[in-house]
């Protein structure tokens, strides 16, 4: 239902897009691609559809993004038509503004493409594009303790960027990509379990629950690692996780070692997963992703990194207030790396702190709210009017992207 | 490759069999790891369970390349070739257009994070404990006897054919 002149913000992830009305609480989170079921012959799922599915072993995925950038317009304007319609939102753009998200240094052509599908397709009324981090830290801004720099950390499917912010302006040239993102931790985890374990390559699906499920960042890799070499009680790390069998089991879960096995267990034969090592050494790719020969820093040395392009007024600041979002954050743990990581490496005068919110995945999403409220928010919106009468170049003009 | 391994048996001199052998490994060590790292990249495994359904169904409408999903609405369509191209950039082509353009620093390709300060730690290819040891043959690591053999009995070469 949309009143007579609506907002809606958008930020629209390679793996969900987060999407509600500005005087929403909460934005929807819908899956962003399209599936095959290999026991629904005929069917696609658009988004969140799937989990009507009733088997979803074996999950095909098709991708509106690569890498972190979208390339396959093909499936995410089927995605978008979806969320855009009765199913989901049920806008009328011509009635309707939006914000929407894209990655730091998007391509050239892609961005004209986003112009061009959002006026001239859907037809909205006015439209400002940003990046997620960029929201982030207008959110941060405004809360308390409303520090004037802000050191955004967007750790999400495809990729993770650090990113300095100076008064909700972020600063180009000191904005890192590492290639490191939950895609990639899922797919490692699915190879190495299926290479001494059991053959999971096409269990995307299911997988990624299990890294969600039991995953976590450890604070002493080593010592934890010795802990994994230990039989019996003494390994407190190791968990037996259930596969789903789509029959009896919709979901994986860990297995209950104390407690007798249910009666559902007992009938049915399960399948089951040993996560030891694995547990921790897939979300250490975040932090060394040279375990895996991707020669580039982790998190917390980016960071440092990131923080040393600046100027040397800005740094203390940056130092004290690392913000961690995107949903790689909810590892357990991983706050508590970062901070130790950073602090460890950070001049010894400068305070390290380190923020991880609530809710890490819709952070920005709820800074884009607020950012809808705020005075000069008309002022950086283009309208269709105007694109109809500038063309691109009013959007990279008024874009800060 | 194939013409690599040729090389190495024509060789007489143990010398110069070492040496291109040397070579060999190099190369196709490189290719091996570039194979793992795009596998991390990868949407999907298995191939599309609806590949040999979707022939006869040919009422897609125009950039749909290669799926079936019939789209409802009636949205305008009706475009110039310039546009279709726009929609069908691979990710590679952007780069490439990105690297030709006159633009300034920063863009994708500067932003990339550097390598890191610290040495690459080493972990067993079969059980991923810490590892000491590299397999003479492929490069690969592993941590016991126990583990060699099962890569040698699985993966030892197996990736670069
Ligand atoms: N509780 C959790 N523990 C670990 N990882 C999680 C958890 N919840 C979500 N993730 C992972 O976070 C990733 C999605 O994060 P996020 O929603 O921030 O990405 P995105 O915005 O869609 O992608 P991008 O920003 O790269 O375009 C997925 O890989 C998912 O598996
Ligand atoms: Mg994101
Ligand atoms: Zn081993
Ligand atoms: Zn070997």
């Amino acid at each position: 239902m949309s009143s007579a002149s609506s907002l809606v913000v958008l930020d629209n992830g390679a793996y969900t897009a987060k999407i509600g009305f500005s005087s929403d609480e909460e934005p929807k989170l819908i899956q962003n691609c399209i599936a095959k079921a290999k026991s629904e012959r005929r069917k696609q799922f658009i988004g969140n559809q799937y989990e009507d599915c009733r088997d979803l072993s074996g999950l095909y995925y098709l991708l509106p993004f690569q890498k972190g950038y979208l390339v396959n317009w093909d499936v995410q304007r089927q995605v978008w038509e979806h969320i855009f319609g009765k199913e989901v939102m049920n806008l009328e753009p011509p009635e309707t503004s939006i914000i929407i998200t894209e990655p730091y240094f998007n391509f050239g052509s892609i961005q004209d493409a986003m112009n061009e599908v959002f006026f001239e397709e859907y037809q909205f009324q006015a439209i400002h594009r940003t990046n997620a981090g960029t929201l982030s830290a207008f959110r941060c801004k405004k809360e308390p303790p409303k520090e004037l720099c802000c050191m955004v950390v967007d750790s999400g499917y495809s990729f993770t960027h650090i990113a300095p912010y100076y008064d909700g302006k972020k600063v180009g040239n000191a904005i890192r990509r590492i290639n490191v993102g939950g895609k990639l931790l899922t797919n490692h985890l699915k190879e190495i379990l299926s290479y001494r374990q059991l053959h999971v390559m096409d269990e995307t699906y299911v997988i990624n629950q299990v890294k969600e499920d039991v995953c976590y960042v450890s604070s002493q890799f080593m010592p934890d690692m010795e802990i994994t070499k230990l039989k019996g009680a003494e390994n407190t790390i190791v968990r037996d996780y259930v596969l789903p069998d789509f029959q009896q089991i919709r979901r994986g879960y860990v297995k209950d070692e104390s407690s007798a096995s249910s009666a559902n267990e007992q009938c049915v034969s399960l399948q089951i997963i040993r996560m030891n090592n694995e547990r921790f050494s897939v979300p250490e790719l975040l932090f060394n992703p040279s375990d895996v020969s991707i020669q580039e820093m982790g998190i917390p040395e980016a960071i440092v990194h990131c923080i040393g392009l600046v100027e040397e007024e800005m740094r203390p600041h940056l130092y004290k207030n690392i913000l961690l979002t995107g949903g790689n954050s909810l590892f357990p743990g991983f706050k508590e790396r970062v901070e130790r990581d950073v602090r460890a490496m950070a001049p010894l005068n400068y305070d390290v702190r380190v923020t991880l919110p609530e809710k890490p995945i819709t952070y920005s999403w709820q800074g884009g709210k607020l950012f809808s409220a705020a005075e000069n928010f008309k002022e950086l919106c283009v309208t269709k009017k105007e694109y109809e009468e500038y063309g691109q170049s009013i959007c990279l003009e008024k874009f800060d992207v | 490759m194939v013409m690599a391994e040729a090389k190495t048996k024509q060789g007489s001199s143990r010398l110069k069999d070492a040496n291109s052998r040397k070579i060999l490994d190099q190369y196709s060590r490189a290719k091996r790891l570039r194979k793992q790292l795009e596998a991390l990249e990868q949407d999907n495994f298995q191939e599309d369970p609806h590949i040999h359904l979707n022939t006869p169904n040919k009422k897609l409408p125009q950039f749909d390349a290669d799926e079936g999903a019939p789209t409802k609405k009636k949205r305008k369509t009706t475009r110039g070739d310039h546009f279709k191209q726009r929609f069908r950039k691979t990710f590679a082509s952007l780069v490439e257009e990105e690297q030709m353009s006159l633009k300034e620093p920063p863009n994708y390709m500067t932003a990339c994070i550097p390598q890191s300060k610290f040495p690459a730690r080493k972990f067993c290819s079969v059980c991923g404990n810490p590892s000491n040891y590299t397999c003479v043959t492929c490069g690969s690591r592993y941590c016991c006897v126990r583990c060699l053999g099962t890569h040698q009995d699985t993966r030892c070469l197996k990736w670069t054919a």
